[in-house]
Formats: structure tokens, sequence, C-alpha cells
């Protein structure tokens, strides 16, 4: 499906440079935060630089594990008594969409995508419909995932690893709806063929200068790694190369592509 | 008193993840929620918790325990009068 | 661009499939039973359980090998909802909302796997991921185009229905299946109770001494064509929707309710229908005291004195979480079809902050807009406007 939309910054949870402290000031906010919460929190608050949106979108494939682990623990080993709400109430896979509207003041549209290895392509197709039937002019759009020990051994378990590292993240994009003078990007197609596809073949179905597939020694492979590839896509862009086709193929054989291409 | 204050002061920083305030700094007499410490309804359920799993207070009617739980004094206070453990 | 409902499908506490369920709505007759009697839990609390046991509705089902309840349910309402809409169409999209998937599977392996990690059958943490129930409802009803999951707690159905619509209007699909589907598991269940917001007695939404929800589940799907190339005729159109955020606190609702007046103002906005047009609210109405108020206020807010006639169904079926959304737009889909309401159960005196009265008795009423709530954890508010077919 062909999109329109401008990307003007992203932010990545291994290229945060902002004190945490100073993005969210209040160290009673800070204090529930989960590994993947924080990640993710603190990636959406310096990508949108205290930006004004109109709309969040947030995507994961496993949600917040790790607080979903510790209550499900607690719920088993103490027989169904005496548990504490904060794990359950900061397990929901709302969580850090909710908790970036809440340090923004973003009444706006907020949505969660979780759908395995398009649970990312979901909310970015979410957020380029939004901006272009006019229900916002900025939205911002991004992904989280983290790695807890259960998780990896349960995976590793079912052969999962054999010949990929794996990995956690947090990407978020702000997008617009319409081009300025600090658009990195132009988002031109999401789309999701209904047959595997070679790197060849995507560069001729999307007329892409160059393909990014999943580069798991580069990203981790967690469900929401195409965030992180697409970064590296936009950042390909310039000189010979004016669009580029990522692709995603997170434990399928069908792909995503997300198609960048120079503003 | 002095004693269950220290140890309420310790399982509340542990159990509301005040990572970054001490327990000697939290002000006895102080009131817990709104604006003292800035703890909120989920807080109150935890502290609720603490009660249970260390005093052995089971709370039957939260609303009229309220109270009991504007301050650190104040639940030492009620711990000391109620406590089963 | 109209966008049409021409097909339904339930299965929750208020019975299996649309036959059903409209008896007991019609007859007022709560789904809410004492204690689980499928769920392996200790705790005696009532709940709106499906009265089938997986076993029951995978041989209904016509399937077998592992599935998680959220699954069996799943696919059992979008296969009604599907088969109402006259069959299968080609460019069929699903947009499936859950909140616990395939939890209640997790427990089992976290039994074993919690002690010691090299045990557990893999089969049954390979369902955990939201993604897992969609993809076997998509399997099970042949759906051929896009396929997605939402997940922002208990409004995630009624965003599921937002994002079928964005899919037609811009032409991703011909044809969306939407809804949700959320079983009962120990996860939910203990994680209300710790929350100290479960009604020990059936809830009574609105009523001035409720006490607390009934945890429900089920599972509820819509058939949404463009109305102009409707493939049969329509229960209804979904002419308005929005999503607010309360941005106020993860669990809490704002005092004055900001998040869920937002949510029904732009829904009627974007409808283009005053507040005095409306006819009917279903409530989201949980039944919790914070909940009611702050939607109660709300409602205040936006009608003044001229409230039109509400109720919330939550008494008859629990809150049925990620499904609710789902669950009470084909509610309201039966409700403008029939010309009738359905009553709040339990109700006895107003709220003193508010004095809102809800429709407490079956009654028939010709309905022209209908507005339905969903809130969630996250200030997650989310309000659709259904009017009739023309």
């Amino acid at each position: 499906m062909k999109t329109c939309c401008y990307i003007e910054r992203f932010a990545t949870h291994d290229a945060l440079t902002a004190d945490p402290k100073k993005l969210v000031p209040d160290p009673m906010l800070r204090r529930r935060m989960s590994r993947v919460v924080k990640m993710g929190v603190l990636t959406a608050l310096e990508c949108l630089q205290g930006e004004r949106i109109d709309a969040i979108v947030t995507a994961t494939g496993f949600g917040c594990l790790a607080d979903s682990e510790k209550f499900l623990r607690n719920l088993l080993e103490r027989d169904e008594e005496l548990l504490t709400p904060t794990p359950f109430i900061q397990s929901t896979f709302n969580t850090i969409g909710a908790q970036v509207a809440f340090l923004c003041g973003c009444r706006g549209s907020n949505t969660t995508f979780t759908h395995r290895g398009r649970s990312f392509e979901s909310a970015l197709l979410e957020a380029s419909m939004l901006l272009a039937e006019g229900s916002a002019r900025r939205v911002l759009v991004g992904a989280a995932d983290e790695r807890t020990p259960s998780q990896h051994r349960v995976m590793e378990r079912m052969g999962l690893w054999r010949g990929r590292e794996d990995g956690e993240g947090a990407t978020f994009l702000l997008l617009s709806r319409v081009p300025s003078s600090e658009s990195r990007a132009c988002l031109t197609a999401i789309d999701f063929p209904d047959e595997p596809l070679d790197k060849e073949q995507i560069a001729v179905r999307y007329v892409a200068d160059r393909v990014l597939c999943d580069d798991y020694a580069l990203t981790g492979c967690y469900p929401t790694a195409s965030a992180r590839t697409l970064v590296h896509g936009i950042e390909a862009l310039g000189g010979s190369v004016r669009r580029v086709a990522v692709c995603n193929s997170y434990l399928d054989n069908r792909p995503s592509i997300i198609v960048v291409a120079c503003p | 008193m002095e004693q269950i204050i220290r140890e309420l002061k310790e399982q509340i920083v542990e159990a509301l993840n005040l990572e970054e305030i001490s327990p000697e700094e939290i002000d006895a007499e102080a009131p817990l929620f709104g604006d003292g410490l800035g703890l909120d309804s989920i807080d109150a359920l935890e502290i609720i918790l603490i009660l249970e799993k260390n005093y052995g207070i089971r709370l039957e009617n939260t609303a009229e325990a309220k109270p009991h739980f504007y301050s650190v004094k104040s639940l030492a206070e009620y711990i000391v009068a109620n406590r089963q453990k | 661009m109209r966008i049409a409902v021409v097909g339904i499908g339930i299965i929750s506490a208020a019975g299996m499939g649309i036959a059903q369920t409209l008896e007991s709505l019609r007859a007022g007759r709560s789904g809410i039973v004492p204690e689980p009697s499928h769920l392996a839990t200790r705790h005696r609390l009532p709940v709106g359980e499906v009265a089938r046991s997986n076993a029951e509705l995978s041989e209904a089902l016509g399937v077998t090998g592992t599935n998680s309840r959220t699954a069996l349910l799943g696919m059992t309402a979008a296969a009604e909802a599907l088969a109402d809409a006259g069959g299968s169409r080609s460019n069929t999209a699903l947009v499936s909302a859950t909140s616990v998937g395939g939890m209640d599977l997790t427990e089992c392996f976290f039994e074993e796997f919690g002690a010691d990690d090299r045990r557990g059958r893999l089969r049954l943490a390979a369902h955990h991921d939201c993604a897992d129930s969609t993809l076997a409802i998509a399997r099970y009803c042949g759906v051929d185009g896009f396929t997605t999951t939402l997940s922002t707690a208990c409004s995630s159905a009624a965003n599921a229905l937002m994002t079928a619509v964005r899919l037609l209007r811009h032409g991703i699909a011909d044809r969306v299946i939407a809804g949700g589907a959320d079983a009962l598991c120990r996860f939910t269940l203990n994680g209300f109770r710790s929350l100290q917001i479960l009604d020990p007695a059936p809830c009574r939404p609105f009523d001035a001494l409720r006490a607390g929800l009934n945890l429900g589940e089920g599972a509820a799907y819509l058939v949404l064509e463009r109305a102009d190339e409707a493939t049969k005729m329509p229960y209804c159109c979904l002419a308005g929707f929005a999503n607010a955020n309360d941005a106020y606190h993860q669990t809490a609702s704002s005092p004055e309710g900001e998040g869920d007046y937002l949510a029904m103002r732009w829904a009627l906005e974007r409808a283009g229908v005053m507040p005095e047009e409306v006819d009917y609210v279903n409530a989201h109405g949980t039944g919790t005291p914070n909940n009611d108020l702050a939607e109660g206020i709300a409602l205040r807010r936006l009608f003044g004195e001229r409230m039109p006639l509400f109720s919330s169904t939550k008494a008859i079926t629990g809150h049925t979480l990620a499904a609710a959304g789902a669950v009470e737009a084909v509610f309201a889909a039966l409700m403008l079809r029939h010309g009738e309401i359905y009553p709040n159960l339990r109700f006895a005196k107003p709220d003193s902050r508010t004095k809102l009265c809800p429709v407490t008795r079956y009654r028939r009423q010709p309905l022209c807009n209908v507005l339905s709530n969903s809130f969630g954890f996250g200030g997650n508010c989310a309000s659709l406007l259904f009017t009739r077919a023309e």
C-alpha cells in the first residue's frame, strides 16, 4: 500500500544522549518503569524533543515481559494470595504509549499494536493512515521489546536462536503529514507480499536502490527489530541511493516491506 | 515505636521502588499522599499489603482505615495497636 | 464514506451466538455466576464465564490440538460473524484485539518452567503472544488480507473497529472482520483482585453502593464493509469514533472524566451528530466507584440535563476486557436493528454526585444514534457512534 508522509527525525535506545533524569524529571514517575518501559519512554521523549503531537502509535511483539513474568511467578508461588498490583498494571501492552501520553500531555489517539513480527509495520500503517486522512498532522510512532532470561530460555529450547543473535531495543520516529526542511525521508510504501521475495525481486518490485534485510548481527533479533533496521535505511539515503526498501521476515517466510525515499 | 517507624520506612522504600529516596529522608510526620511524599492509589494498595504480610493486619474496611494512612507515624501507631505478628 | 456493519458474531456469559445472546439480553438474564467452574483458581468470585470447556469449544469448532481459550472463543465468534455476513469475500482483513492472548496456557507452562527452566511443555508457551489468537482466527476463517492485533487494555476492541474503518476507507481491504477476544485466566482475575476492584457480589454499575466489577470473558466480531458496496442489508453504520487519552494516571480516571468526555465529543463531531440527537449510550459502566463516577461526570458534561437513555450491559456479561468494545458494539447493532434497549441490572439508587439513572428494564424503543463507550488502563478512552442503516 502506498503512503505519503515524512519522517522528521528518529531516536534509538542505543544512541540516547539526554539524561533520563532530565527527560523524566519526576522520580515518582521513573520508579515504576521496568526496563522496556524506561527504554521505550526515554527513546520516545528524546525523539519528541518537546514537540507537540496529535497521536501516538506504539508497537511491541511481547509487551512488558518482565512485569508479566513477575506477576505470574508471584501468583504461582504465593498461591494467588498477597499479590502486589504494580507489575500487573505495568504489564499492559499499552503502558509505554500511555506513559508517553501522560508525560507530553497528548490527549489524541493512542494505540498499541502487538502482532508478532508485524507489530511495527502495523503501527506505521496506522500512523500513516491517521496522517493521510487528516486526523493528525504529527504522529509519534515507535516500537519497544525487551529480552528476559525466561523468554531467551524458552526460545532457545524452541531452537529459534540457531544462527541468530537475540536482542532488544526501542526506536521512535516522528512522522509529519507535510515535509519540512528537516525531513529525513519520505515514507512511500508499507507492504505485505503474499510470497517470499529475494533481494533482487524486492529491488525490482519497489524500485529500490538498496534493499536492507534483517541483520540480526547488527540489531539483535526481536519482534520489532525492523524499526531499528528502518533507521539504518533512512541513514543510507543520500547520493545515488534515492530509495531504500527495508525487508523484515521475523520468524516468518513472508516478508513485510517498508519503503523510504529521499524527501 | 521508633523501631516500627524505621522498619516501615524501609519497607515502603522497597515496596514502592522509591530508589532515589533513602528511608532516613522520609519525614515520619509528613503526609504520605498528595503534597507530602506524593504517593497515589496504587501505593496505598502496596502499603495495605505491607500491613498484611509483615504485621498480620487485614483491613476489612479501607475507607475507615484512611486516617491511619496519613503519615508513617500514624501508620506505625496503627500497627502497634493492631498487629497480629 | 459510510461504513456498514453486515455481520455479527458473539460468545459470552450471555450466551453462545447471537440468538441465545438476544434471549438473555431481552429477558435481562445475567450471565454472572457465583464462582468460575472452568477456570482453575482458588478464588470464589463472581465471574461472567462462558459455559463451555475448552474441549467443548474445540469440538464445536471441529479443531484439534492445543489452542488458547482466547483463540477458541475468537474463532467461534468470528466464524459466526462471517457466516452472518454471507460467507467469505476476497480481500478480507482481520483486526483483532486481546489483552491476555494465550496467558491461560502460559500459566500452565510456568507451573513447571517456573521451578526448572528445562521443564514445561513448549507447546504451551508457543501461544503466549497476542498475535497467536489472531493468526488462529485468520486461518480458521480463511482470511486472505491484512491481519493485525491491537492491545490497549479495556478499550482494545473499540480501537480495533476504528482501525478497521481506516483499512476500508484507505482501500487496503474490501471487508474487515474486527473485534476482540479475551478468556478468563488467573493472571487477570488476580490482577484485578490485587487492585481491589472486584465486587465480591454480582456487580451493580452506576448504583450508589457499587463496589467493583466482575470479570467476564468472551469474543465478539463485526464484519464491516463500505456501505455503497455492502453485500448484505446492514445492521447499522459505524458513523463516528474517537480515541482520546485521559493523560492522568495509569489506572485511575481523572476526576473530571476528561478522556471519557473527549472521546464521546470527538466521536459525535466526526459523525456530525449533535449531543441531543443521541438516543442511547451503552456506557463503559464497569461498576467500580472510580470509573462510573468519572464516566457519569463526563456524560453530564456532554449532555447536561438532556441525558439520553443509557445502560451498562456489564451486569449481564461481566467485563470482558479487550473484547468488551466489540461485545457492546454487537449489542448496539442489535438494539438499532430491533429498536430496543437492554437493561442495566442490579441498579437501585443513583449516585448523589451525578444523579444518573440507567434503563433498568428491557424496553422497545426506536433508535437512530447509539454511542458506545470503552475506557481502559493507561487513560485509553474510546467511543463509537452507530447509526441506523438508512
